[in-house]
């Protein structure tokens, strides 16, 4: 049943970004559009494959679309090699660990270990950004907040997954599937939300005698 | 299901991925909860900062009308008081009963309204001076003050002198009349309140910067009165000094000198090239 849901809330992101798409445009979001359509014809992909070679291939790109997204997000010129040196050690230890037989728990794992600190890097900047008065009213920090939320709440699903019996990985599997309709809920917020002009917070704010 | 398997002892890895989960999923939502609370704090605070620059700015304008109103009182009043009566004797001189009377009164008449038109004429040149000075407008901020302080000397109460080292180009007229009001302004402050026996000014230039310092061996006051002076009702002069200064971007500092002898005043303000870029950004 979650499960289902969670493939249905795949297509929530794509269908609001593609309704909304003028107020999407510029920031960088078509990486994320581009993602949920990616993961959704991962999904799609997989049920009529079965072959795990199509989630390998998968996580490799979608660290690249996240890198992307955090490089174009990330305005100071010092922070923007971080996802690049991140894409590096990530590109060798998934292609050399790269398998079709199995679950690619430590490429998986190292891509939620690598995403939680850009995460963390990229809310500093916003809410060092005088541009940005209310963090919540900006598309960027629901996209954030997605990813934050879901990948640490599967870093340990991940690490342990090749670990797990069959029993309980479809059991704990219940976790990766709250949180990534959690993520799809989150990622439609940020697309349906408004393009927030937030100087108008601070012209409202100023007394009118002056 | 998940709670099942974590109580099984047997299961230690399901352990630490149950706690392992709910320790990340608490340290996310702690800091994304963190985040907003603090920036809201930030927030805040600016807002606070944002209300505290209003009131400020509220009371140098209000200082400013103030003024502004005094000073058209005070010229209200010299044309009134002065003028008007001087006007109304010199035609009482030129009435239509004159030409009826001797030829030696006619002359004594005409000759004394002659007098007070002339007087009339000097208050109110006097009135334009006070508004304008002459010194100031034709030969510059360098004449206007070294005038002042000679005025100030004249008189015998005090010992003034002013130096200026580096003044070969002069400022802006509008500029050296609101650093002219500026100077006027403290050095009647330090004639009111001070009891001093000397004031001396110096002018100097230091970079980009232009410095005006004024030394006093009188009572004078530090930047600490003078901020809460600036932030009070009272203190008009002061508020009216920052008002001024504010137009050229300007800053000014209240010290006690380092021999705790005398008062210095520094105006330090930005050379109008730069002033200019500074206000266009």
């Amino acid at each position: 049943m979650l499960q289902l849901l969670a493939y249905f809330t795949e297509i929530l992101p794509i269908i609001f970004y593609l309704i909304f798409l003028k107020r999407n445009r510029g920031e960088g979001l078509w990486v994320i559009f581009l993602y949920s359509l990616l993961s959704l014809l991962t999904e799609l992909l997989f049920e009529i494959l079965q072959r795990q070679i199509i989630y390998s291939i998968f996580t490799i790109v979608e660290f690249t679309l996240f890198s992307l997204f955090f490089y174009i997000s990330l305005k100071e010129k010092r922070f923007k090699y971080i996802p690049i040196i991140g894409a590096l050690i990530f590109y060798i230890v998934a292609i050399s660990n790269f398998t079709n037989k199995k679950f690619d728990s430590l490429s998986v794992s190292l891509e939620s270990i690598l995403i939680i600190p850009y995460c963390i890097l990229l809310l500093y900047e916003q809410i060092k950004d005088p541009s940005i008065i209310f963090v919540y009213y900006n598309k960027k920090f629901w996209v954030i907040i997605a990813f934050f939320l879901y990948f640490s709440a599967t870093l340990f699903l991940y690490i342990y997954y090749s670990t797990l019996s069959a029993e309980q990985r479809s059991n704990y599997w219940l976790i990766n599937n709250f949180f990534e309709i959690l993520k799809n809920i989150l990622l439609s917020i940020a697309f349906i939300m408004k393009k927030n002009d937030q100087r108008s917070y601070l012209t409202d704010n100023l007394d009118p005698d002056i | 299901m998940i709670i099942l398997e974590v109580t099984n002892p047997a299961s230690s890895v399901s352990l630490v991925l149950f706690f392992g989960t709910i320790g990340m999923l608490a340290l996310t939502i702690g800091l994304i909860v963190f985040i907003i609370f603090h920036q809201r704090k930030v927030i805040r605070y600016q807002l606070k900062l944002q209300r505290i620059e209003q009131d400020q700015q509220k009371l140098l304008l209000n200082a400013s009308i103030r003024l502004q109103e005094e000073e058209r009182q005070r010229i209200a009043a010299d044309l009134h008081d002065d003028a008007g009566p001087l006007l109304a004797t010199a035609r009482l001189y030129l009435n239509e009963n004159l030409v009826n009377l001797d030829k030696s009164t006619q002359l004594q008449s005409i000759y004394n309204a002659k007098q007070i038109i002339d007087d009339t004429i000097q208050l109110i040149r006097n009135i334009s001076h006070s508004l304008m000075p002459p010194t100031l407008k034709n030969f510059g901020l360098e004449s206007a003050v070294n005038d002042l302080f000679q005025k100030i000397s004249g008189s015998g109460s005090m010992n003034a002198s002013s130096r200026f080292h580096d003044y070969k180009e002069r400022l802006q007229a509008e500029n050296e009349l609101i650093i002219f009001r500026v100077i006027q302004e403290l050095v009647n402050n330090i004639l009111k309140h001070s009891n001093a026996s000397f004031i001396h000014l110096t002018q100097n230039t230091s970079g980009n910067k232009f410095f005006i310092r004024l030394h006093h061996d009188g009572r004078g006051i530090t930047q600490n009165d003078f901020n809460k002076l600036n932030k009070s009702n009272v203190g008009l002069g002061l508020k009216n000094i920052q008002s001024r200064l504010k137009v050229l971007h300007g800053k000014i500092f209240f010290e006690k000198d380092m021999s705790q002898t005398y008062y210095k005043v520094t105006i330090e303000l930005i050379k109008e090239e730069d002033n200019k870029l500074a206000e266009r950004e």
